[in-house]
């Protein structure tokens, strides 16, 4: 990640979206049901604050937006990987499927239809039946071309058919339970799939850095690639691992909120150097991203909230309409 | 129950299309009588076949002409919309994967009816009407996009845009539910497909758009088989591609927007249905519409049958049913060797 | 489009508040530390709370029926506000979120020293809530036919009104037998049998025999029964196949929906072919009712409401 920070032009960009996401999570803290002044806020994270606000300020919204922004984060560094290794800004997890399936899976798990395991391992299984799935359907051609798409959007409606079974077929309280999982929420996270994300978020950072280098070669065609030292395959099956399981230990905290992992990495090369795979800017983006859409989502129509996964989809899909719909389009497939 | 029995039999009709087309037609009629026979209520297939020779126990007798009969006429009504409809847009697209429940058509009448359910409708008519503007919107959309230079002769950006666009109007339902609970309920009920409990009056409200459509693909249907070959072809015919091309999407729009007043949404229906029929008829478009005549009936009520079955003694929404049968078809036509063009 | 605000209602019943304020003077006194047991262990409360959020119904339902005053309470289901039946004695309740989604910080703004939580509260939601007040979350199970009695001791316990909760038990027991006298002197024994049914756009909803209202009916001298249609593990309601109907065609049909008054359900429900065959549509034994209150509230307010329901269709089928 260090040598992000080298190019001139990268740096700064990360820096505006660290501000950025300063900016957002400080503004989330202070809006809500309750407002907090701006300077109470700063007062509570310096620890000098009455109890009450100390608890709005750092345990219910702190907590809260640490989820999202980790989500946000670890989605669009999912997207981007993938988008990377198929040379197609289309492929991202949300729209081949991986998404749904990760829901339906964790939906299993949470009203307990057979297995009992936690919806983090679910997901995470989730995510990685729909990818090996959409590739051996894929067939030969791997990530490339448009079959790959196709199948997942196949197995995405499957996965998402399956959930309105299992929450057809359970007790109402359940259902209730599962609802956060099949629109976006940040409200029902569980402690326990955050910390798991955040280890997951950390591993992929320190293995990312080392892969690196080759990830960047690999916008240049296969030949050039290997000529350049890059050992494909290797960089292939580990790229796409980890971006499984970035997407799969996210959709375990957020539900399907796929099209951060679209758009944040579309902000991010529109800013950095071009070349380079932005996979820390495209992280900060997509942490922005999920911090603001759930600001609107609690404060639109306090005291009711509306998912943070609605607030995504509203703003997102005309966007993605934009770039399929815009004329000549190269940089599609 | 089995359409145009009598247009059939007509001299120029291929002798082979013919077989294929009496043996689906018998399928259809073996799935109508199981939509009649089985249920996910207490009346046994043996009651209701008795009931169906005019005697029986009363309660299987009411069970069969009341609730099952109804729902299954609304089930041919629906599958023949559907299947139609998606072998139109197909074949004037050239893609064999546009499907008005992937391209957002089904998406835009179901939105349109939330918001009409929102601000007080609760009239059949009205929502029938609604639910064909809602399509007809979609469609527009739709062909718009087509034209956008490049989208035409790519298959998997056009239903990508499709599917986004059905997130989007999702997306905005769901905000609906969520600002007024008390139209929730009602909403909920549209946005599910299900052909169970609709009342008949509903039918007779769509009959005459669905004859509408009917006729005007009679109309059209030599034209674009015209058309398959190249617009140039067409045009050296005589034949004008910019009136085809309204005069189908017109037609698309009232079969998805009737389905869809009678269905709700229904994905996948008007992928699965031509692509079998295209499996039998070949690549002439006329012989595809012929075949979905019985093939989209027995589709759609062969999925009803299950929804009653798997879940009895409630059911589950056809809907999901329909895409648990029409996602794997999808699947096989990604996994066949090249994508068929049309 | 109806959004959600925070509202507070001008006072609607100013005798029931003027009331309830004598009710209350009186009792501080008596109010000391108490300690109540909880579903999460036992919880310590001081003195006479005051301010009262209830994130339940039968909650908010209870606290009333005792004489306290409530600050916050949810939405009912299916609404955009409390229950129409407990509308005029709430006035001054701030909305603090749904059954399904409590917003803490609209909680932690009512500024409650105690909070009445729903039974089937996480441990999650209940460490945070514990951080703002007290949180009393009802230990009795479900489904029983006395569990009110026992959540309506528990509630009034924490809210130090223990001798105000048996008063209103007794006054909800006295009616019940005011009204099963009427049953019992009007429809013949074997002619009690009756189903709960919430009739929603979908079709019918069939309700347990456990639910609130339905142990209220059954008090009353009527056989209420699901006829086995609500599975376990399905303790509230069971969605039927319209061709399922004709399996709970009792003498009586008690008929609600959340979203329309019941006079509107009645007229859906007669759409229906299968629903005019049963024999107490034919018979016009339907008793039209309020979902809101029959298959979502409870409470002695929500059982004094139902007994009068009863009473008026009994007393309607008199010749």
């Amino acid at each position: 990640m260090l040598l992000a920070l080298t190019d001139k032009r990268t740096g700064l960009a990360n820096g505006f979206l660290l501000l950025a996401l300063v900016a957002a999570s400080l503004s989330s803290m202070s809006l809500g049901t309750i407002s907090v002044a701006p300077l109470d806020v700063l007062g509570s994270l310096l620890g000098k604050a009455d109890p009450m606000t100390d608890f709005v300020v750092k345990e219910l919204r702190g907590s809260r937006i640490l989820a999202g922004l980790l989500s946000g984060a670890a989605l669009a560094v999912a997207g981007c990987l993938m988008q990377t290794l198929a040379r197609n800004r289309l492929a991202t997890p949300g729209i081949i499927g991986i998404d749904n399936a990760a829901t339906a899976f964790a939906v299993a798990s949470v009203v307990g239809i057979g297995l009992s395991l936690a919806p983090s391992a679910m997901a995470l299984a989730g995510a990685a039946a729909a990818t090996s799935l959409a590739f051996g359907l894929a067939g030969a051609n791997g990530t490339r071309g448009y079959r790959f798409i196709v199948a997942g959007i196949g197995i995405g409606a499957i996965a998402g058919a399956a959930t309105q079974v299992m929450l057809s077929r359970v007790a109402i309280d359940a259902a209730n339970a599962a609802y956060p999982w099949t629109v976006g929420s940040l409200n029902a996270r569980s402690g326990h799939s955050v910390v798991i994300l955040s280890i997951g978020l950390v591993l992929a950072a320190i293995l990312l850095a080392i892969i690196n280098r080759g990830l960047n070669t690999l916008q240049f065609s296969d030949a050039v690639a290997i000529a350049l030292g890059t050992r494909l395959r290797a960089i292939r099956i580990l790229g796409l691992g980890l971006s499984v399981l970035l997407t799969g230990l996210a959709v375990s905290v957020c539900g399907p909120v796929g099209l951060v992992a679209l758009l944040a990495p579309e902000l991010a090369r529109t800013l950095c150097r071009p070349g380079k795979v932005p996979l820390l800017a495209s992280g900060l983006a997509g942490a922005t991203f999920m911090v603001l859409a759930d600001l609107l989502g609690r404060t639109l129509f306090s005291p009711l909230e509306i998912p943070v996964g609605i607030i995504t989809a509203i703003v997102g899909s005309p966007y993605l309409l934009w770039i399929l719909l815009k004329p000549s389009n190269r940089s599609l497939t | 129950m089995v359409p145009n029995r009598a247009v059939a039999s007509r001299a120029s009709f291929p002798s082979r299309l013919l077989t294929t087309w009496l043996v689906a037609g018998f399928l259809l009629s073996l799935v109508v009588m199981a939509s009649l026979l089985y249920g996910a209520g207490p009346v046994s297939p043996g009651d209701a076949f008795a009931a169906l020779l005019g005697n029986g126990p009363d309660n299987a007798h009411f069970v069969v002409s009341e609730l099952r009969g109804p729902r299954t006429m609304i089930g041919l009504v629906t599958g023949l919309a559907l299947g139609l409809a998606g072998a139109l847009l197909q074949s004037m697209t050239r893609n064999p994967l546009a499907e008005p429940g992937l391209l957002g058509v089904s998406a835009g009448s179901g939105f349109a009816v939330a918001l009409a359910i929102l601000f007080g409708a609760s009239n059949a008519t009205l929502t029938t009407f609604v639910a064909q503007l809602g399509a007809l919107a979609g469609c527009a959309l739709v062909i718009a996009a087509t034209r956008v230079q490049g989208l035409g002769n790519d298959p998997v950006r056009l239903i990508l845009a499709g599917a986004t666009l059905s997130g989007l109007l999702l997306a905005l339902t769901s905000m609906l539910m969520l600002m007024d609970q008390r139209a929730a309920d009602e909403i909920r009920f549209w946005i599910t497909g299900s052909i169970a409990g609709k009342p008949l009056t509903l039918l007779s409200s769509t009959l005459p758009a669905i004859a509408v459509g009917l006729l005007i693909i009679a109309m059209v249907a030599r034209p674009l088989a015209a058309m398959a070959l190249g617009e140039k072809a067409a045009v050296g015919l005589g034949h004008h591609p910019g009136r085809i091309r309204f005069l189908i999407t017109l037609s698309v729009a009232l079969l998805v927007g009737s389905a869809t007043a009678l269905a709700g949404p229904l994905i996948f229906v008007g992928l699965v249905v031509p692509f079998i029929a295209r499996a039998f008829a070949g690549p002439d478009i006329r012989k595809t519409l012929w075949l979905c005549l019985p093939i989209g009936p027995a589709v759609v009520l062969g999925a009803d049958v299950l929804s009653r079955l798997i879940a009895a003694p409630s059911e589950l929404p056809l809907g999901v049913v329909t895409a648990l049968i029409g996602a794997p078809v999808l699947l096989a036509i990604v996994r066949a060797g090249r994508m068929p063009s049309l | 489009m109806s959004s959600v605000p925070t509202k507070t209602r001008s006072a609607a019943k100013k005798s029931f508040l003027a009331l309830a304020a004598i009710a209350f003077s009186l009792n501080v006194a008596k109010a000391e530390s108490r300690t109540v047991e909880t579903a999460f262990g036992p919880v310590t409360i001081e003195g006479q709370p005051e301010r009262v959020v209830t994130l339940y119904e039968g909650a908010l339902d209870t606290t009333l029926a005792v004489g306290s005053s409530a600050v916050g309470a949810v939405i009912t289901r299916g609404g955009s506000d409390v229950a129409d039946y407990i509308q005029p004695q709430a006035a001054d309740v701030a909305i603090v979120g749904a059954p399904a989604e409590t917003n803490i910080e609209a909680v932690i703004a009512a500024r409650p020293d105690l909070i009445l939580a729903a039974p089937r509260t996480s441990k999650q939601q209940y460490q945070l809530l514990s951080r703002v007040a007290p949180v009393v979350v009802s230990d009795v199970p479900m489904f029983q036919p006395d569990s009110w009695k026992q959540e309506t001791q528990l509630f009034a316990r924490a809210l130090g009104q223990e001798e105000a909760g048996e008063a209103v038990i007794e006054q909800v027991e006295s009616r019940i037998a005011e009204v099963r006298q009427l049953v019992e002197a009007t429809i013949p024994e074997d002619r009690r049998d009756a189903t709960l049914v919430r009739w929603m756009p979908q079709g019918p909803l069939i309700m347990a025999e456990g639910l609130f209202s339905a142990s209220i009916l059954q008090a009353t001298g009527f056989e209420v029964t699901d006829n086995n249609l609500v599975k376990e593990g399905r303790p509230h309601s069971e969605p039927l196949s319209l061709e399922n109907l004709t399996r709970m065609d009792q003498s009586w049909v008690v008929l609600a929906t959340l979203n329309e008054d019941g006079k509107k359900a009645l007229e859906s429900a007669r759409k229906s072919p299968a629903f005019e065959r049963l024999n107490a549509v034919r018979n016009e034994q339907v008793i039209s009712v309020s979902g809101q209150l029959w298959t979502s509230a409870s409470g002695p307010l929500a059982a004094l409401a139902i007994l009068d329901d009863i009473e008026t269709a009994v007393q309607n089928i008199q010749p």
